[in-house]
């Protein structure tokens, strides 16, 4: 079953905040936030943020799709998602 | 093979009492199991706790020259037989057999110069109470440590680890938070930087001369040159004979010999050798794994079998990586960001427990042949601007045997490799490695944030002090400069060489680290090298005439231990929790107590699967260790309390009461 959008928006939110905002615990993620440019999320992190999109939605992310236009915020990130799925 | 320190005042002045002494050698006596000795000058105190490898019966330290000058010194030059005796045909007569009377009479005869000439790895303290003046000198590729403090007055208090510094009671340790910040980006401190403030340690190949109270000279007499006027790539007869030859004098010893073997090609080609070069059955010894992920058992028997050596394996546990690291923190004095030197440390106990003290390793191979993944990225990552599809299959096959981790891996963590930094930053090879550890800062103080101050401070000041002919060089000789600058002394041959072998008074040492090879190395044409994915070319090549081909041919494996389950499985000790505590943290004052209570959660509830964690876990937790016991417990130093088996006291019975 293809998820809706508001579980994936609530997926990745919890996701990025058991594996990032713990390191960042007075921060209050909105949506639309830049997680790159707040520092919320290093290049590793980065990395490890588009693996799990990749492996929880078994969407093919393609080289040229890794950018922060598509994986830098949480609204980015269901935006792609979406596409993707058509 | 020793532990030296010593206290030395601007004047006579008062003597050096020789509690004090006592109380350094003390500190040091692990490296030093057999004996110590002691002497003192005007203003001036030595000791040096020995491990007795040639020369048993004589060759005791401090040692004395006819006009009163004092050596102390750790470590070996291999090649003292032939040094000698060119000594002996210039008139030159001798007390003992042992190498430190050939280096005290080179020294003496020829000065500095003399160090070109001995092939080894030592760090040594002369002292000459003529002119006031202490020379301390550290091997080319700093195998042997030595630290030093000078002190507001003038005074320069030194050993072979910092600890012994902090026995003399001159000293009181404090974390350097740039040092430890360089440490949680480079794995190691930078020299002259360690973990503490106010220590000091020589870099490798440097001369450090101190007169009356302050530096009059500090350089570099040796530099690791990677871009020879000579291109003539040298033949593989001649690395044959080269490597031959600094095995067989790395077998130079009154004591039996052995050989760490990993199962991979390095150890496995000098094991080898070493049999070829030796008349007894040598004896192997491997660290395996409980955890099948990081095992080599498999290979290191074959190797044992293939070379017919007498084989010991060593397995570890995750419970024992667990117990063991607090002893490790206490060896190593600095945090670790990874928990490889602990099955170290606990091979070189069970290889001290089976007789033999000195032991031979593969150590320095990847950094002159370019075996390390590192060198192959610098590869791709040039490939990638031309065909980045091609590069992308590639650097897929060489995270291979990282198995399922790497199968998860997609097209993020190759434009994370491939795209790491810009080709005009001189720092491009190493960032991905730099930017992987960085992770660990996240969980900084705010104090210790705002010490550092904004920015990348460690790469930045690696990259301000990059030698001119280093930035203009090759990327792949600036990668390998890079590796033997800031990686393999401060941490391999540190953290995971020096400290977990001499706390249990077993040498190390390192047949590819001869300079003569090196030389070769730094002449040979890069593809002989690293051909594509094909690393340590001409080494394999050598390794196919004395080993089966599939060890020869065999692809590098990096050596790995397990980083979060020790600590958080079933049998994790209690003072993992004690450690952690919020109490602990505060105390310590080093990390953020929230942003590691989080980290925590995630250990304890067995969602840390990034290196990212794992590694600010390992650097966490060894702070805490460390923190607690170098900095906010109070030790109260044993002074040594057996005969001095050399006895040298020319202090004045007047200083003496002074210091009293």
């Amino acid at each position: 079953m293809i998820p809706q959008e508001t579980t994936v928006r609530a997926e990745m939110r919890a996701f990025i905040e058991d594996n990032f905002l713990y390191m960042h615990p007075d921060v209050e993620l909105a949506d639309d936030e830049d997680l790159l440019t707040r520092g919320l999320v290093d290049s590793l992190g980065f990395v490890e943020l588009v693996e799990e999109v990749q492996g929880r939605y078994a969407v093919e992310v393609q080289d040229v799709e890794i950018t922060e236009q598509n994986f830098g915020s949480i609204d980015a990130i269901v935006a792609y998602v979406e596409r993707k799925r058509g | 093979m020793c532990g030296i320190a010593g206290i030395v005042r601007p004047d006579c002045g008062p003597a050096v009492p020789e509690q004090q002494l006592l109380r350094m050698a003390g500190a040091i006596r692990h490296r030093g199991p057999d004996g110590f000795g002691l002497a003192r000058t005007p203003g001036a105190g030595f000791v040096s706790t020995r491990l007795s490898i040639f020369d048993l019966p004589g060759g005791w330290q401090p040692f004395e020259t006819g006009e009163g000058s004092i050596l102390i010194y750790n470590g070996e030059v291999y090649n003292h037989p032939e040094l000698r005796a060119e000594l002996e045909a210039r008139g030159e007569s001798f007390e003992t057999s042992c190498d430190t009377e050939v280096v005290l009479r080179l020294l003496q005869r020829h000065g500095l110069s003399c160090l070109d000439r001995l092939n080894g790895q030592f760090a040594l303290a002369y002292w000459e109470p003529g002119p006031r003046r202490l020379t301390m000198v550290r091997d080319r590729f700093g195998v042997r440590p030595l630290y030093f403090s000078l002190l507001s007055d003038g005074t320069i208090v030194l050993a072979s680890e910092a600890k012994a510094i902090f026995a003399s009671g001159l000293v009181h340790p404090e974390p350097d938070p740039i040092g430890l910040d360089q440490i949680f980006t480079l794995w190691g401190p930078r020299p002259p930087r360690t973990a503490f403030r106010g220590v000091s340690q020589l870099g490798p190949g440097e001369v450090v001369i101190w007169e009356r109270g302050r530096v009059v000279a500090q350089h570099r007499w040796w530099t690791p040159d990677l871009d020879p006027i000579d291109t003539t790539s040298p033949s593989p007869e001649e690395l044959d004979s080269l490597l031959r030859d600094s095995v067989r004098l790395r077998l130079r010893a009154d004591v039996p010999v052995g050989t760490y073997l990993s199962g991979g090609l390095d150890s496995s080609l000098i094991t080898a050798l070493a049999q070829q070069e030796t008349d007894h059955r040598l004896r192997t010894f491997s660290l395996a794994f409980s955890e099948s992920s990081y095992d080599e058992r498999a290979h290191q028997e074959e190797v044992a079998e293939a070379i017919g050596s007498e084989h010991h394996t060593l397995e570890i546990t995750s419970q024992q990586i667990a117990e063991a690291l607090p002893e490790v923190i206490w060896h190593t004095e600095s945090p670790l960001v990874r928990t490889a030197p602990v099955p170290m440390y606990l091979l070189a106990r069970e290889v001290r427990a089976s007789g033999i003290t000195v032991i031979a390793t593969g150590e320095g191979a990847d950094e002159l042949f370019w075996g390390y993944d590192l060198f192959k990225e610098v590869v791709l990552r040039e490939l990638s601007a031309t065909d980045p599809v091609q590069a992308a299959e590639l650097l897929d096959q060489l995270y291979g045997y990282l198995g399922p981790e790497a199968a998860r891996r997609g097209p993020a963590w190759r434009r994370f490799i491939l795209e790491t930094g810009t080709s005009d930053d001189p720092l491009s090879s190493h960032l991905t490695r730099a930017r992987s550890t960085a992770a660990i800062k996240a969980f900084y103080s705010p104090q210790i944030s705002a010490e550092i101050g904004d920015g990348d401070r460690a790469l930045d000041e690696l990259r301000a002090g990059l030698p001119s002919k280093v930035a203009q060089m090759g990327s792949m000789q600036r990668a390998a400069w890079l590796e033997l600058t800031t990686l393999l002394e401060p941490y391999l041959l540190s953290a995971q060489g020096d400290r977990v072998a001499m706390a249990s008074g077993v040498e190390g040492r390192f047949p590819f680290l001869d300079h003569r090879v090196f030389g070769y190395a730094a002449r040979l044409a890069p593809e002989m090298k690293l051909d594509q994915l094909e690393e340590k070319v001409a080494l394999r090549r050598l390794a196919s005439r004395v080993l089966p081909a599939g060890i020869a041919g065999r692809g590098k494996q990096p050596y790995r231990a397990p980083a979060v389950k020790p600590f958080f499985g079933p049998d994790a000790p209690e003072w993992v929790a004690a450690q952690l505590s919020d109490e602990r943290l505060v105390d310590a004052g080093i990390w953020d107590p929230a942003r590691v209570s989080g980290l925590l959660r995630r250990c304890r509830s067995g969602r840390v699967t990034s290196l990212r964690e794992e590694m600010s876990l390992i650097a966490v937790l060894s702070t805490q260790v460390w923190q607690q016991a170098f900095v906010s417990e109070s030790r109260s130093w044993q002074a040594e309390a057996t005969t001095p088996k050399v006895r040298i006291d020319r202090e004045l019975p007047s200083a003496e009461a002074a210091s009293t």
